[in-house]
C-alpha cells in the first residue's frame, strides 16, 4: 500500500515538474535559448531547435505520466532526460562557467544547490523506472506489491 | 479522433495559452539605438554603463542587430537607462548618455558606444568625462555640458528605472523582445547568432 501511494506521488511530483518547467520554457523561448547557450556545450546552430523543441519533450512526459500510459517508459525517459540535464549542469558548474540553471526560473545560478535540487528529482523518476506494480510495463505477470 | 489530430490541437491550444500579450509601448522615437518605433520587432534593453555583460550584449549584439536590421527598418532597438546602486559611477555615465540622447541620435550612439568600449576605463579612473571628450566634437561637447545641467536629466532617469522596476527588471541587461502582439523577457545577453536566428523567424 505505501509503495502503491509513493507510486502515485512520485507520477503526481514527476508530472507536475515536467509541465511546470516545460511551461516556463514555452513561454520564453528565447530566455530558455539565452540559457542554453550559457552552458557554452552547444554549438550556436543547435540552440534555437534545442529551445524549440525540449519544452515539449517535458509537457508530453508531464501529460503521459499524468494519465500513466506505459509508465516504466515513461519513467525511463524521464529518468534519461533528467540525467543529460544533471550531466550538462555538472559539467557547468566545474568549468567554472558561471550560468543559469534554467530549471525551475531563468535567474537561477548553477549552483551545487540546483545540482542537489536536481539529483532529489531523479529519485522518484528512478523509483518509478525500477518499481514493478501489476499493469505498469510489458511482459509477462509481474508480482503485485501488496 | 486520432492521435495525429489530438497531438497539433493540444500543442495549439497550449500554445495560445500561453502566449503573453505585448505591454503598451511607453516610449518614444528618441529613445530608439536604432530603427523606427514601428518596425515588426522591438528590442527594449533596461542597462547599466558600469555592467560587465551590458558592455558586451551592447558591443557584440546590440551593435550588430542596428547594422543589420534596423537599417532595414525591421528592428527596432530602445535602450532605456537602469544604473544599478552597486555601480558608484553608474548613474554619472546614465546622466550622460540621457543628455546625449537629447543632441541627437548619432550623439547620443556615439556617447553609448565610448562608454561601453572604455567602460574597464572611467570605472577604474572615474573620467567619465574624459572618455566623452574624446568621442564627441567640441561643439556637441560643449552642449552636452549645458544638457546636464538641466534637472529634467535625473528625472528622466528615475523614470526609466521606475519603469523598469515595473517591469520586474532586476538585473542587467534585461530586454524585451515584442512582435506580432507578443511579448518575452529575456535576463542576461543572447549571443548574436541565436539572437538573429530568432529575429529572422519573427520577420520571415
Amino acid at each position: 500500500m505505501i509503495l502503491r501511494i509513493l507510486h502515485w506521488l512520485s507520477r503526481c511530483i514527476l508530472a507536475g515538474i515536467f509541465l511546470y518547467t516545460g511551461y516556463i520554457k514555452i513561454r520564453s523561448p528565447l530566455q530558455f535559448a539565452a540559457v542554453l547557450s550559457g552552458y557554452q556545450l552547444f554549438p550556436d546552430s543547435l540552440i534555437l531547435p534545442m529551445a524549440d523543441y525540449f519544452p515539449w519533450i517535458e509537457i508530453v512526459l508531464g501529460v503521459l505520466l499524468l494519465i500513466g500510459w506505459k509508465i516504466r517508459y515513461v519513467a525511463v525517459a524521464a529518468c534519461a532526460l533528467l540525467a543529460s540535464f544533471l550531466t550538462v549542469l555538472t559539467i557547468t558548474y566545474f568549468r567554472g562557467i558561471e550560468a543559469n540553471c534554467g530549471c525551475f526560473s531563468f535567474e537561477d545560478r548553477i549552483s551545487l544547490l540546483t545540482i542537489g535540487r536536481d539529483t532529489l528529482i531523479l529519485l522518484p523518476a528512478l523509483f518509478l523506472a525500477l518499481s514493478r506494480l501489476r499493469g505498469s510495463g510489458p511482459g509477462p505477470a509481474r508480482p503485485e506489491i501488496a | 479522433m486520432r492521435m495525429s489530430y489530438l497531438v497539433p490541437t493540444f500543442c495549439a491550444l497550449l500554445a495560445a495559452f500561453v502566449a503573453v500579450p505585448a505591454q503598451a509601448p511607453a516610449v518614444t522615437p528618441e529613445q530608439c539605438v536604432g530603427g523606427k518605433l514601428d518596425a515588426p520587432v522591438r528590442i527594449e534593453v533596461f542597462s547599466d554603463f558600469q555592467c560587465p555583460a551590458c558592455r558586451t550584449f551592447y558591443l557584440d549584439v546590440i551593435q550588430k542587430v542596428v547594422e543589420t536590421y534596423c537599417s532595414r527598418d525591421k528592428v527596432c532597438v530602445i535602450y532605456h537607462e537602469f544604473p544599478l546602486k552597486n555601480h558608484n559611477l553608474a548613474r554619472v555615465a546614465a546622466r550622460y548618455s540621457k543628455a546625449a540622447q537629447r543632441l541627437g541620435r548619432k550623439q547620443w550612439v556615439t556617447v553609448m558606444g565610448a562608454l561601453y568600449t572604455s567602460q574597464a576605463e572611467w570605472t577604474w579612473d572615474g573620467s567619465v568625462e574624459g572618455v566623452i571628450s574624446r568621442a564627441l566634437s567640441p561643439q556637441d561637447l560643449a552642449e552636452l555640458k549645458k544638457r546636464l545641467e538641466d534637472p529634467s536629466i535625473d528625472a528622466a532617469i528615475d523614470k526609466e528605472v521606475a519603469l523598469g522596476e515595473k517591469r520586474e527588471v532586476q538585473s542587467t541587461p534585461t530586454f524585451f523582445l515584442s512582435s506580432r502582439g507578443k511579448e518575452e523577457r529575456v535576463v542576461g545577453g543572447v549571443p548574436y547568432p541565436v539572437l538573429k536566428g530568432y529575429i529572422d523567424r519573427l520577420i520571415d
